[in-house]
């Protein structure tokens, strides 16, 4: 299978080790993995900010350096509900446009969702022993259904022990430019969100959406916690990165 | 431009109408009357499955149900019902109900619409939901609405055969046997309640605390 | 009624530090959101329902004027009289009018959320006539000196009972309690001589059925059916766009509505009134007036936002917003809250008064999940947000920062170099213990929380010198 790997801006800016994890597992999955050198955004804040000429902008150069690999894959269920959800919305004015978006929309893939459905990877080489609690970012579980996928993978892993929060699937109160524009209000949801988890007693917090993620940890430390680690299911379940 | 024109006007330019339309082009649906989904189950195919299902319903909404034979123990049930809870023997029915021997039952009842200040109303019913375990009353001359409404007590008596499944099925009765809706038809769930003070549930909001359902039949 | 749609931000401030309101609201979730799950879950197939609910609604929008003609030929035929009002102003003046020729000094009134939208009360007042609001909750806030509601079906959610009965103690001089049955009895007996006193009862109407030319009311409390049976006169003020066509379609959101809203499987009462009594019929009132009011719905229906008007009010979108769960009702300013009211309330008010409320959800999606006529309220508000774009109202910073943004991006080696600058300058940021407390230009974030600093180089350099290496 040739893959694309979208690594989405917040990784590559952010948290590199994500990208390189998703490459791993998508090798092991036995992809030949490709990383279009060029590639940026997927345009996501633009669109959410009603900003949609730039937000096309974008996904025309998405679409352009993405269309014609077998499968694109992104460890981000927010950028990939955005190709797979949004970008017909965004393109529909531009007939040609809009086949070239459905097409790609139609083999993108959120990374474990691609590795349980489409790859089948039977073994995950993760090393992590103890307690983990996982958060359901609200694009993947509401636009891609991801809910079982994450949590099938990590049960591959002997010594991992799931202990689910409450509101699993609630906010956490990230939503992009929102934690900027409604501070307080973000906040306010990032503590739920921190609550529940941390009641489970786990020792780290598991999420697929590195903005989810940060905001997590970053209201986490803020509060004092610097014991539960909070990381991105694919370097939980790659490992050891070389 | 009157406003009802104008209003008309904005929607027909707003759904891409340049002129008032016909209004033909509803008939089909209209005769259609195509239901939707309902809750299914064992319970729509039977008479006993109903009334199961009715009483079920009706006892969850916190209404109390029981079953006599036939319209002439109806009397005594009343009766019962209202001394075991220690409740007024006086009470106010539809004209539809003057002729049940109330009086042999131990129970002053005066068939006239109710003035605000009575405790007891009883009524019939036009027919009765399964599914939700709801009354369908109609007003008329002979069925006050305020009957069920201004009382403390309500008791309804409710003939089996007038058990139907679904709301559409007493929709359904209602064209079929009275050809359009009267003034008022009301469904009626079980006592008024209001759960306004911290979303908990208290009986007897500005209508009945309880309701009595006696099945007949 | 007075809009304060655009003082969100600080009044959502306030609601958070104001601890009766945080206790109350943690009801929503407890109360209304495993109500409505577990009513879902015992109906059956809810997600047919749903599509059903859509399919009535749109249906009935699709053909809004026919079926409004419809309605009102079958309404006056039966005896009712139909107002049309293009405004809150004019829906205000039709009713003051039925009462001023009908010489009417009291009003008892049910829960209409269309009338808080039109400001109703204070125009009945301003011409003398006394509203008495008697849903329990209407009621309460119309003695806490014309508050206004927090929610659309329940609105005190935001009020403990302590609140109650501090306020029923020094408005009813009763001796004060705090058993919520002793509460709701001490409002019954206030109220029930206002129902057999009042000339006119006013309510809303959940549904118009265009079939038979009826309005129909949901409700709990059995207040709704005493203003429509009890007074000599009944006026019913509601939105063009409650027109269902049939009796089925009735029935099919009438199993929507209670599940969505406080997961009942009916309401204790749906009272379908129709024309006036016949002949020999005693009760009931003498005249019917029903009051369409459009209000800026016609304009709605044309627009991309139209499938807002399938809405049925159940409540459930604010019920399950995580943000309106945080701040209540109040802080969106208006009538309605949440994200439904985050969508009407600048279709309805303009967006000039109401253009930070397209902004105020995180888009997680869980009211669009759980709307019972499938209503994509995030899509929604986000073109509310293009065409603030559009109309050049958004803030030069902002339009500029996402430009700039935009532009770089679409720049590979720009937006490269960029972000390998910003890698290395978050690094320095982040120190020793890898965390940034202050955001240059992020205080939103970092007024709260850290920000986790990144590893100091992008994956797009590591991944180049790895390639280089191999």
């Amino acid at each position: 299978m040739r893959v694309a790997l979208f690594v989405t801006c917040l990784a590559d800016l952010m948290r590199p080790n994500v990208a390189f994890a998703a490459l791993k597992l998508l090798k092991l999955a036995g992809c030949t993995v490709e990383v279009p050198e060029t590639q940026t955004c997927c345009g996501q804040p633009a669109y959410n900010s009603g900003d949609r000429a730039t937000a096309l902008t974008l996904a025309r150069k998405v679409i352009d350096e993405f269309e014609g690999y077998e499968y694109v894959v992104l460890p981000s269920g927010s950028c990939a509900g955005m190709i797979r959800a949004h970008y017909e919305e965004l393109c529909k004015d531009d007939p040609a446009l809009l086949a070239r978006a459905k097409k790609l929309a139609a083999c993108t893939y959120e990374l474990t969702d691609f590795l349980v459905n489409v790859a089948k990877l039977e073994s995950v080489p993760g090393d992590f022993a103890g307690s983990i609690t996982y958060h359901d970012s609200c694009s993947g579980l509401r636009e891609l259904g991801i809910k079982q996928q994450p949590r099938q993978l990590l049960g591959k892993m002997g010594q991992v022990e799931i202990k689910e929060m409450s509101e699993a699937e609630t906010c956490c109160g990230f939503g992009g430019t929102f934690s900027l524009k409604f501070g307080d209000i973000s906040t306010k949801l990032a503590d739920n969100k921190c609550e529940n988890a941390c009641a489970t007693g786990a020792d780290a917090i598991v999420g697929g959406d590195l903005g989810c993620l940060l905001n997590i940890e970053g209201r986490l430390r803020r509060k004092g916690d610097r014991k539960t680690q909070v990381l991105h299911v694919a370097e939980v379940l790659a490992g050891k990165l070389d | 431009m009157s406003s009802r024109d104008l209003i008309l006007s904005r929607i027909r330019a707003s759904i891409g109408r340049g002129a008032p339309a016909d209004g033909a082009v509803l008939a089909p649906h209209l005769a259609a009357r195509t239901r939707g989904p309902a809750p299914g189950g064992a319970w729509r195919d039977s008479r006993e499955g109903l009334l199961q299902r009715f009483t079920e319903r009706a006892t969850a909404l916190a209404s109390t149900v029981e079953r006599v034979p036939s319209w002439a123990e109806v009397p005594a049930a009343a009766a019962a019902y209202l001394i075991a809870r220690e409740l007024p023997t006086r009470a106010v029915c539809w004209p539809s109900l003057a002729d049940q021997a109330w009086a042999g039952a131990g129970l002053q009842v005066e068939a006239r619409p109710s003035r605000g200040d009575d405790l007891v109303g009883i009524t019939s019913t036009f027919c009765a939901v399964a599914d939700t375990g709801t009354l369908m009353l109609l007003s008329g001359a002979d069925t006050h609405a305020a009957t069920s409404l201004l009382p403390e007590t309500h008791i309804a008596v409710v003939p089996v055969e007038r058990v139907v499944p679904l709301m559409e099925d007493g929709f359904a009765l209602l064209r079929a046997e009275k050809g359009e809706a009267p003034r008022a038809v009301n469904f009626v769930s079980g006592p008024s309640r209001t759960a306004d003070i911290e979303q908990t549930v208290t009986l007897g909001a500005h209508g009945p605390y309880r309701v009595h359902l006696i099945l007949v039949g | 009624m007075e809009i304060h749609s655009n003082d969100f931000k600080a009044r959502a401030r306030e609601a958070l530090a104001n601890p009766n309101l945080q206790k109350a609201l943690k009801l929503v979730q407890v109360k209304f959101v495993p109500g409505r799950a577990a009513a879902a879950a015992e109906f059956g197939d809810f997600e047919a329902l749903r599509d059903a609910g859509r399919d009535i609604r749109n249906r009935a929008l699709e053909n809004l004027d026919l079926w409004l003609e419809r309605f009102e030929q079958e309404a006056i035929r039966r005896g009712a009289r139909v107002h049309w009002a293009r405004d809150a102003a004019e829906a205000n003046a039709i009713i003051v009018g039925i009462a001023q020729a009908n010489g009417v000094k009291k009003v008892v009134k049910s829960k209409s959320m269309v009338s808080e939208e039109c400001g109703l009360n204070d125009a009945l007042e301003a011409a003398g006539v006394t509203p008495v609001e008697t849903d329990l909750g209407e009621y309460i806030l119309q003695i806490n000196d014309h508050e206004p509601p927090s929610h659309i079906v329940a609105p005190v959610i935001h009020k403990t009972r302590d609140e109650v009965s501090d306020l029923f103690h020094a408005k009813h001089g009763k001796p004060r309690t705090e058993d919520i049955g002793a509460l709701c009895r001490e409002a019954r007996e206030i109220l029930r001589p206002h129902f057999l006193s009042a000339d006119m009862g006013i309510s809303g109407a959940n549904f118009l059925v265009a079939e038979t030319g009826s309005t129909v009311i949901v409700t709990n409390e059995g207040n709704g059916r005493l203003c429509t049976t009890v007074p000599r006169i009944h006026v019913a003020l509601t939105g063009i766009e409650k027109v269902v066509p049939t009796l089925e379609d009735l029935s099919v959101l009438l199993r929507l509505l209670p599940r969505s809203a406080t997961g009942q499987p009916i309401t204790n009462y749906v009272s379908m009134n129709t024309g006036v009594a016949g002949s020999g019929d005693s009760d009931g009132p003498e005249q019917f007036h029903i009051v369409l009011l459009d209000n800026g719905r016609s304009r709605v229906l044309g627009s991309e936002l139209k499938e807002m008007l399938r809405c049925i009010r159940c409540g459930a979108c604010m019920n399950h917003c995580p943000v309106y769960q945080a701040v209540g009702g109040h802080a969106y300013g208006w009538v309605y809250p949440g994200p439904m009211g985050s969508v009407l309330t600048p279709s309805y008010a303009g967006m000039e008064h109401a253009h930070e409320l397209p902004h105020t959800a995180t888009g997680c999606g869980q009211c669009s999940a759980v709307c019972p006529v499938r209503i994509p309220l995030p899509e929604l508000m986000r073109k509310e947000r293009e065409m603030q774009v559009e109309a050049g109202l958004r803030p030069w910073q902002e339009r500029l920062s996402l430009k700039l943004w935009g532009w770089s991006a679409s720049q590979s080696w720009l937006y490269g170099i960029g972000t390998a600058i910003a890698a290395r300058f978050l690094k320095r940021l982040g120190g020793a213990d890898k965390l940034i407390h202050r955001l240059p230009l992020g205080g939103g974030w970092t007024d709260g929380r850290d920000f986790p600093a990144p590893a100091g180089k992008t994956f797009r350099e590591l991944y180049r010198a790895r390639k280089n290496l191999h």
